[in-house]
């Protein structure tokens, strides 16, 4: 199972996320060299009130258990953030977190 | 009471056809555009992405990254503007393909996003940022890795 560490905080109008996903990044190279299989995180969604407030397509040239860091407008505390993510094998990963 | 329901139909219909817009606003860009996750330098993948148009250099894109890395494996890099942008590329020429990352600003997002990459040797690292009105802006940064990830 693959975790999720969100932290939101919000100051003001802005919302600041920190947001760390469990990934080995290993793309097709690197997987091959350490003989596991490949396995890397191709798409973050990050939703607010079902509005996509961030996005990102990656490939395994992320660093491993990427950590992303972010703002956005118009979130409030007590308000949720929830992530979807999706990796190369088609597996789809889900966390929620209350903004702070 | 036909009217009504009718109505009531109509509404629920409507419903269901604006709900799924929100979460299908998401791009995956490995399914739009294939190519460019296979290229191997950054010249190649960013014409498949962008395609041939010219890069305009900027400063208003500030881009963050450490001159010298020790550590290949994990590095931090920051992206900030004040322009409208639509599209935010990452591209390196370290690793065996080119395409790192790809951040899709929402409207009205504030652009400023720090994340990790990986590279396996020194390399140039190019951002490649596609503006709401469709200019694009690179901006480029050559990162020294220490071989072997131990800075010594």
């Amino acid at each position: 199972m693959a975790k999720m560490k969100i932290k939101a905080k919000a100051k003001g109008d802005i919302v600041k996320v920190k947001a760390m996903f469990t990934s080995l990044m290993a793309d097709k190279e690197e997987a091959e060299k350490k003989k596991i299989k490949s396995e890397y995180i191709t798409q973050i969604v990050g939703t607010h009130n079902g509005n996509v407030v961030f996005e990102v397509t990656t490939s395994g040239f992320m660093a491993e258990n990427p950590l992303f860091k972010f703002q956005f407008k118009g979130g409030k505390k007590g308000e949720k953030l929830e992530f979807t993510t999706t990796d190369n094998n088609g597996k789809i990963e889900t966390g929620k977190k209350k903004i702070k | 009471m036909d009217r009504r329901k009718f109505l009531g139909v109509g509404l629920a219909a409507f419903a269901a056809l604006v709900a799924p817009v929100a979460e299908l606003h998401a791009i995956d860009f490995r399914a739009t555009k294939p190519k460019a996750w296979q290229a191997e330098k950054s010249a190649e993948a960013i014409k498949e992405m962008f395609g041939t148009a010219g890069l305009k250099k900027t400063d208003k894109i500030k881009f963050t990254a450490p001159k010298l890395a020790e550590n290949g494996g994990s590095i931090p890099i920051n992206i900030k503007s004040e322009l409208d942008l639509e599209t935010i590329a990452v591209f390196q020429d370290a690793n065996p393909r080119s395409l790192t990352a790809v951040f899709t600003v929402p409207k009205n997002g504030i652009v400023n996003y720090d994340f990790r990459i990986k590279m396996r040797q020194t390399a140039f690292v190019t951002v490649v940022a596609k503006a709401r009105d469709g200019v694009l802006y690179t901006m480029s940064q050559e990162i020294d890795v220490s071989i072997g990830g131990c800075g010594g």
